[in-house]
Formats: C-alpha cells, structure tokens, sequence
C-alpha cells in the first residue's frame, strides 16, 4: 500500500464568540499519499487556508482547533511542543503563504531571511546558507539575485515576493509542502517555470504536495487528485480527469463552467449566483442548497459523502441511489 | 472602439528610476533600478486598456506612477488635457476622487487597524461627502455589488481571507465613483467563480457610469476577456500595443508570441507545450544593449543587439517595437543574416 505522509482526521477550526464556537473548517477529513499532489479548490472564503495554516500549527490569533487531528508519517501534531514545531516547520513540512507580505518579515533582507531557514535546520556555516540562498533565488527565476539578497519585501515586485517565499519554502527540501496559491501573481511563463521546479523537487526527492489554487489551469497541470471544499466542508473528492470531465457536486459543476474559455468571446461569464455562507450563519442541511438550481426538499438534511462508481466521492443527496454511504459526517 | 473617442489619460515617455544603495553606510547610489523606462500610451474613455508582462517589468510601477504615489523620474501624464505634474497638492487631491486604484496586496494595503466598513467608506469621507445617510447607502449598495454581507463590514480586515480583502480594496475603489481605475490584478485572488461575478460587476459598472479601467493583469484569458486594447511590457517597456484581438490572433513581438504560446489549457488531458524563454532574466538595472529582449529572443539579428527600436504603428491600430519591423531590421534580413 502508498505510504500515507499526512492524514487529517475530522479537522474543526474556528473562532469563539461570545464563549460560542464557530466553525470555520467544520470536521474535514482527508489524507495524502507520498510523492502525491493534492489539489484544494473552493469558493473564496470556504476555509482552505486555515485548514492549511492548521497543518503547519500556525493559526492566526482568535482561531484555532476545536477538535480532530492531524498525524505527519508517524507524528500526531496534538503532541507537538512549540520545539518541535520549530525543528518540523520547512523540513517534514512546509509552507509557501498566501500572502508573501504577511509572512515575509519588514526588517530583515530577502538573504537573512532564506538563511535563517538554512541554519535552523542544517549544520552548515553562514557562508555556506548564503549560497544556498543566492542558489534558490536563482531557482525561482529572480533576476538580478545577488543585489535582491540584500534588498527588503518592499523593494520587490509582487510576484518576486512570491517567489522569496517559494525559495524559502523550498530551501530545506520539505517532505511535504504546503503551497497556498503559490502562483497567483505570476505570469504564465514564470508560474510555468515554477511549477518545472516543484515538480523537479518532487520527483527527486519524492516530496508530497497539498497545492491550493483557484486556477483550474494549475489544478489540470499539476494534480493527481483533487478535494473541493464548500464552506468549511468537502463536497467533493475525484481525480483530477474525472473533475474536469465529469465534475459531480453542483457547485463543482458550477466552478467548471465559470472557467473563461480563450477561445471564445463572451460579453459576460457565467458564474454561480449568491455568495458563501459566513461562518455562524450557516444554513441547516446542505449547505450548498441556498445557491444550488438542483436543490429539492432532501436538501434541508445534511448530505454524507457519497461514492460514486467512478471512485469519486460527493456530499450531495443527487448521489445516494447511485452508490452506499461511506462517511457518515 | 471608434475613432471618435476622446484621449482620457495620456502617458508619455514615462520613466521610473529607482536607485539601488550601497557602499559602507549603505547611503551610496551604485546603480538604478530601470523599473518603468520610457512608456507612453493613450487611453480612451470608457475603454479598457490591459497591461500584461512577466513578473517585475513594471507594471505596478506604472500604474502607482500615474496616480502620483510614486513622483515620476521623468515624462508627462495627461488626465483630460491637464498634465498631472504641474498640479499642486491640493489639485491632486480633487483629481484622485476621479481615479482610483485597486492595489495587487490586498493584505499590505488595508489598514489593520480600521474596520471595513470604514475602510470602504473613507474616500466619501476625503472627499466631502458629508451627509451620513448618503455615505451609508453607498456602503451599503457597493459592499452588495462585490458580496460582502453587512455583518462582515463591522470586522477587521485579518478577520478576511484573500479574496475577500481583494473585493474589500475594489468596493473601495468603487465607491466614490471615479471616471478611471487603474486595476492592479484585482482578480488574481479571487476563484474562478467570484472572479466572474467581479469582472461581470465591473463591466456593468462600466457601461452604468462610463468607467474606464486600466486592467494590470498576468492573467491572459481574463485580459483577453476583459479589455479592448492591450500593452505588452518587457522590462520597462511597451513593447506591443494591439487591440485584442490583433494581439491573440496575430502578436508580432517574439515575446508577445511567447507569453501567448504559454496560456493554459484548463484540461488535463491537453496539456500543451509551452515556449519556455531560454536565457536568464535580465536585470532592470543594467538592462541589455540594443533591444532589451535580443538575448532571450528566437529571431535575434546582429541589428537588434546595437540598436534600440522604437514603437511604431505597423497596422490598424497594432503598434509594435522590434526589428522584424524596420526598415534596419529588413535589411539585415535582406543582406542574407538568418533569422
Ligand atoms: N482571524 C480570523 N477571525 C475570524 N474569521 C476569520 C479569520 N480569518 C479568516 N476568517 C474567516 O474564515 C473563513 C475562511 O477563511 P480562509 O482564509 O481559510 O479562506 P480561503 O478558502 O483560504 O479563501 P481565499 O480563497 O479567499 O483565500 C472566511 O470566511 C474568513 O472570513
Ligand atoms: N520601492 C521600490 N524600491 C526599489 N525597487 C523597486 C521598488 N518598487 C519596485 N521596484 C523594482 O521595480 C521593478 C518593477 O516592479 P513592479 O512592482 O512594477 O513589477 P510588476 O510588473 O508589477 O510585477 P508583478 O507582476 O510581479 O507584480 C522590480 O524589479 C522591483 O524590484
Ligand atoms: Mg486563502
Ligand atoms: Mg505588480
């Protein structure tokens, strides 16, 4: 059997208002095997980068994890110190931010700040780490390198931030990597070579990926299984091929349809009516139904997971006659 | 596009220089970072003008550089016939009522410290809109039209995820309802989904209120999409000026038709080969001679690596800066050099 590097079991994380918990991530469950990449898509909003700053212990103040866990090879991160966070973070597991702003420190150079991740994890002189970082940046396609290395965020364009961040990340061959919208500045011909390199490092090293994206185009190129989150939930798991031709869940159908076709001229695009639910305000049943063109009186329950005979699985009672019940949630 | 249109905003021969320090006390300029390097363009009312280009060629650069955020190293921006350099402080700050811009970090450029809805609000508040009631229907009308709810306006912004800071930055751009916005990829956070409920709503905004955009976008489908006229840049400069459909069917710059050949085929099964630009990226500071991009370029002649070639209109409406298309770069083809 694939070995599976990460396991999430039924992951809660939310804010406390009031003394009451909300849910913002309500009890996802999903896993990935070694040298695998998975792909999260969903609605902006639906909880895809706190699930992923959970698998890295790095939620933001007022949010955290109400319930479930998280297992890394044979690690359970319940028992996690502050220490082995540290001694874990961008080696067994690591993480390119949405946000390059918000994770790349103001008041260190772009140098100090990929060789500060070297020599927390590596034996190797200062001398040495600064090689590695001027390598890396080269890697990820900066131009001019040795000036950027000793230049601040503020100096760099968008997408060089996010680049820095993706050299990080990288620098001490992670063997799992967390990539948040990893390419959403970039254009196309940079977030190709990007991609090149994750999947060089991959293929190396055997790395592991969780790659969340909007970007269809991303997801067709570099996935090989695909979760599709709606409001804090999974509706949807399918490999990639099986997504594209035959999207299930109606809102992944609806996200499909929404893709901009170049080759077609189109005053407007179609999009999925309505927006997300906010969490606390969820609505009873499925949550989906608000917006869904399909949705009838069964939809006032909570849908489980449902297998379908492709092997994808979809939280929508559409499916229930097709195939059994697998995960009652 | 007619020919009737008026010129809204004209950019000439702009340039934006960055010096890059050094020496002991880090106090001496060595050299200059060239982020915007001679770009001129009109753009026509009610239009929307794309800037596309790879990673760092300037385009925030640009587009920050117009509003004034940035002073420029030289040349003249044009907004309805008044050069913006020769306004005084106070001029500038009634003509920013009338441009506004969507910045590319939603997170670096909200203030932390200000609940969202007075975010949103604070431009009616600049610019006198004094009445209460009125500031409130506004806030309320734009925070509809981009999808955030009432509730979520009493937050603050961490409290967001990426793509709703980014509908946070356009409802605010919005607001005051301005003749241009400069769009510094407003939708690259946002999924695909909400992404079109966005360009739909600008759009309708548009034709509502006669807006005219400056889309900066990396995204080429959704250029394509979305604009009439498009700019290509390469470090620094406009290297191509087409009206859209010009530029997809027929780019004429080797590197207009690189960045094109790249789009993504949103199927697994049709992954297409992409033209992967041999050589390294050059460096803004100490750009290459002759023609920026000769040393990455397919169609290279001797005459590209001395001489810088200018924009020139080749067709209709299709302007385009590189050899193939000059009387030096046709007889270098013409004395027998391979191309
Ligand atoms: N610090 C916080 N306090 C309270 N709510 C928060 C906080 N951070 C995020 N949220 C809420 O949690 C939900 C999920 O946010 P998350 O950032 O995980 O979304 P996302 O799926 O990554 O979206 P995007 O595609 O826009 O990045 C959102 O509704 C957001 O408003
Ligand atoms: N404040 C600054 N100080 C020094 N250099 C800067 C500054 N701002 C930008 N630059 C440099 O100017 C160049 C152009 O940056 P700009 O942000 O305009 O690029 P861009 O085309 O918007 O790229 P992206 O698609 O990555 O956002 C880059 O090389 C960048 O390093
Ligand atoms: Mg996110
Ligand atoms: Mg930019």
């Amino acid at each position: 059997m694939v070995q599976r590097v990460l396991e999430v079991d039924k992951l809660k994380v939310g804010i406390k208002d009031d003394g009451e918990k909300i849910a913002i991530v309500n009890g996802i469950s999903f896993y990935l095997h070694k040298g695998e990449t998975l792909g999260i898509v969903g609605e902006s909003g639906c909880g895809k980068s706190m699930t992923s700053l959970s698998l890295m212990g790095l939620l933001p103040p007022g949010v955290e994890r109400h319930d479930g866990d998280v297992r890394l090879g044979d690690l359970h991160f319940k028992d996690f110190s502050k220490k082995d966070w540290r001694k874990i973070r961008g080696k067994k597991i690591s993480m390119i931010f949405q946000e390059p702003m918000s994770s790349l420190n103001p008041v260190y150079t772009i140098g100090e700040q990929i060789m500060e991740m070297v020599l927390s994890h590596e034996k190797v002189s200062k001398k040495a780490a600064r090689a590695r970082a001027l390598e890396m940046l080269k890697l990820v396609g900066i131009p001019r390198p040795e000036h950027v290395l000793d230049e601040y965020p503020y100096q760099l364009s968008g997408g060089m931030r996010q680049r820095v961040m993706i050299a990080i990340a990288l620098s001490c061959n992670p063997e799992v990597l967390i990539a948040d919208e990893p390419t959403t500045a970039l254009d196309v011909t940079i977030q190709a070579q990007i991609l090149e390199l994750m999947k060089d490092i991959q293929n190396q090293l055997d790395m592991s990926i969780v790659l969340i994206t909007h970007d269809l185009g991303v997801v067709a190129e570099m996935c090989d299984r695909v979760i599709v989150m709606y409001a804090g939930e999974i509706v949807e798991e399918s490999l990639v091929v099986e997504l594209f031709d035959n999207p299930k869940h109606p809102y992944t159908r609806g996200l499909i349809a929404s893709l901009p076709d170049v080759d077609e001229q189109k005053e407007y695009l179609s999009s999925i009516p309505g927006v997300v639910p906010a969490p606390g305000n969820m609505p009873a049943g499925c949550r989906f139904a608000p917006r869904c063109t399909l949705a009838h009186e069964r939809c006032n329950e909570t849908p489980p997971l449902f297998e379908t005979e492709s092997g994808s699985q979809v939280k929508c009672w559409l499916f229930e006659e097709k195939k059994s019940e697998v995960v009652a949630t | 596009m007619t020919e009737e249109q008026n010129v809204l905003l004209k950019v000439e021969n702009l340039k934006k220089h960055f010096p890059v320090k050094g020496g002991i006390f880090g106090n001496k300029t060595l050299q200059h970072v060239k982020a915007v390097d001679g770009v001129s363009f009109e753009v026509m009312e009610g239009e929307t003008f794309g800037i596309v280009g790879e990673s760092g060629c300037g385009k925030s650069t640009t587009g920050r550089t117009i509003l004034r955020l940035l002073e420029p190293t030289e040349g003249n921006i044009y907004f309805q016939g008044r050069n913006l350099a020769e306004l005084n402080n106070s001029e500038m700050r009634t003509l920013r009522k009338d441009i506004q811009i969507v910045f590319q970090d939603p997170f670096a450029s909200l203030n932390p410290r200000m609940r969202v809805r007075d975010i949103i609000e604070e431009p009616l508040i600049n610019f006198g809109v004094a009445d209460r009631k009125e500031r409130e229907r506004r806030l309320l009308e734009v925070a509809d039209q981009v999808g955030l709810t009432p509730a979520q306006l009493t937050r603050f912004p961490h409290e967001f995820s990426g793509g709703q800071r980014q509908r946070i930055g356009i409802a605010r751009a919005l607001i005051s309802k301005p003749k241009l916005i400069i769009a510094d990829e407003p939708v690259s956070a946002l999924d695909v989904s909400i992404q079109s409920q966005v360009l739909n709503l600008m759009r309708d905004l548009q034709k509502e209120l006669g807006l005219t955009y400056i889309f900066i976008s990396h995204d080429l489908s959704v250029v394509k999409h979305f604009c009439d006229r498009i700019g290509v840049m390469y470090l620094g400069k406009m290297v191509e000026i087409a009206e859209k459909n010009r530029l997809y069917d027929k780019p004429m710059h080797p590197y207009a038709e690189a960045l094109l050949s790249a789009l993504p085929s949103p199927h697994p099964l049709k992954k297409k080969k992409r033209i992967i630009l041999k050589g390294d990226v050059p460096s803004p500071s100490n750009p290459p001679s002759g023609c920026t991009f000769h040393p990455r370029c397919a169609s290279c002649m001797d005459v590209c690596t001395t001489d810088q070639p200018t924009l020139q209109a080749v067709e209709d409406q299709h302007a385009v800066s590189c050899h193939l298309y000059t009387e030096a770069g046709k007889k270098s083809v013409a004395a027998g050099e391979p191309v």
